[in-house]
């Protein structure tokens, strides 16, 4: 065994620190002046950011466990944000009674038995022609949904009009309170057989050409009596409100009143013939 | 002052030599704490934990942990934190110099009194970062970092204790006696 050194052949402490004083120096001044270490920077960056977001990753969890530390300002703002929610919310709840409403209706919708040989396809009214002599609608069902021209179409009530123009995916209702529209009817009194039509206005239907003799009294209801082939009997169509006497003419008029809610829905029913096309 | 490296280990290295494992295993762990994501508006209270730790071993593994491992690790902090290079390297050689010095001193100490002398050595490590940093014109040279030394000696206590403990250290194992 070599004996111990006699002396220390280590640099002194003091001269050591001196050393490495210098080359701590001489790099500050290097990074500083001349900015030698952008190499030695974006090196040792590649390696030491990696480890470093790794270390941030649990932090970040414990961030969102600080939120439970939560000041009192940030509770008052919380409660401030949270009083504008309520009453965004209890506006947005009107929205829901109303949707609300709209679905105790078509749950009523589904519940109606269809005349036999047809069955109802429910559509949306996507557009009211704004035409005021014709009273028109459109709906978002057409001839991909197995409607045709002439189906009748009713709501959760009574008789609303007949289809009248198929497009693939939209048709045109013309409402019985148009014009043009007739229905043929039958007294649920006494089966007297009339043909009610539209006048024009939303709310009134009329009988043209009654016998001045016919036996119809205000109050009467009339459904459909299926006879002109397009719609299926026993639908309501409208209750007699008053029976006009003739003055020039050979004829009384009754005025009567539409049982459906023309031009109240957002959904009308058009009953298909049962086994058409999907 | 007799600075040079004894012929024959002393002191606690003799008795609880740490193991190499610890030593570096314990550097890394501090120097991870300092890439941990500290919030910004505290980072003035936030102590060198490198620094802490290599105080630690100056004093009790002095034949692993010298003013060469200061220097590198400063450098690699430097490199961290993205502060001049050299500007924690010159500050960790000087500081661990200095302790050094006060070294065969500490050991008459308890872990409290040993803080209580190491306070000025980070007091003045913290001040020579920022000397250095207002004499290069860095734009992050602020007073309030002083705080951080002082939390890193405050620091220095529990750690030592825990090291204590792990190194099976206590102050009975001195070869010299205290003197009454």
């Amino acid at each position: 065994m070599a004996p111990a050194p006699m002396f220390a052949r280590a640099m002194g402490l003091p001269a050591r620190l001196a050393l490495y004083g210098v080359i701590c120096v001489a790099l500050m001044v290097l990074d500083h002046r001349y900015d030698a270490m952008t190499t030695v920077r974006v090196g040792s960056a590649s390696l030491i950011h990696p480890l470093q977001s790794a270390l941030a990753r649990p932090f970040e969890f414990l961030g969102e466990a600080g939120e439970f530390f939560a000041t009192h300002g940030q509770l008052l703002r919380e409660k401030r944000r949270l009083e504008i929610d309520r009453e965004r919310l209890a506006a947005l709840l009107q929205g829901y009674a109303a949707l609300q409403s709209e679905n105790a209706y078509l749950q009523g919708v589904l519940k109606l038995t269809p005349p036999a040989g047809s069955e109802p396809l429910a559509a949306r009214i996507t557009r009211v022609l704004p035409n005021p002599f014709v009273r028109k609608l459109v709906v978002d069902r057409g001839s991909a949904d197995g409607v045709e021209a002439g189906r009748p179409v009713v709501d959760l009530t009574g008789l609303v009009g007949q289809v009248t123009e198929v497009y693939p995916n939209s048709s045109v209702i013309t409402l019985l309170t148009s014009k043009e529209e007739a229905a043929p009817v039958q007294n649920q009194r006494n089966g007297l057989r009339l043909i009610v039509s539209g006048i024009g206005s939303d709310n009134l239907l009329e009988v043209r050409y009654l016998d001045m003799h016919a036996d119809l009294k205000a109050g009467d209801l009339l459904t459909t009596s299926g006879i002109d082939g397009v719609y299926p009997a026993g639908i309501q169509v409208a209750r007699v409100v008053s029976v006009e006497a003739p003055r020039q003419t050979p004829f009384a008029r009754a005025v009567c009143q539409p049982i459906g809610h023309i031009g109240q829905h957002r959904y009308v029913l058009i009953l298909k013939s049962k086994g058409g096309k999907p | 002052m007799n600075t040079e490296k004894p012929l024959v280990p002393q002191g606690p290295q003799l008795i609880a030599p740490a193991s190499r494992r610890l030593v570096y295993g314990s550097l890394l762990l501090a120097y991870l704490a300092t890439l941990l994501p500290w919030p910004q508006d505290t980072l003035w209270l936030v102590p060198d934990f490198t620094l802490v730790l290599l105080f630690y071993w100056t004093i009790h593994a002095p034949h692993i942990a010298g003013l060469g491992l200061a220097m590198t690790l400063g450098l690699l902090v430097d490199l961290t934190l993205g502060s001049l290079i050299g500007q924690h390297g010159l500050t960790y050689t000087v500081s661990v110099y200095l302790v050094i010095l006060v070294r065969r001193r500490l050991e008459n100490f308890e872990v409290s009194g040993r803080a209580l002398h190491l306070a000025p050595v980070f007091l003045g490590a913290q001040a020579l970062h920022l000397i250095l940093g207002l004499a290069f014109s860095l734009p992050d040279a602020d007073w309030r970092y002083l705080a951080a030394g002082l939390v890193g000696a405050l620091l220095w206590i529990p750690i030592a204790h825990l090291l204590d403990r792990l190194t099976g250290w206590t102050n009975e194992m001195r070869i010299e006696p205290a003197a009454k």
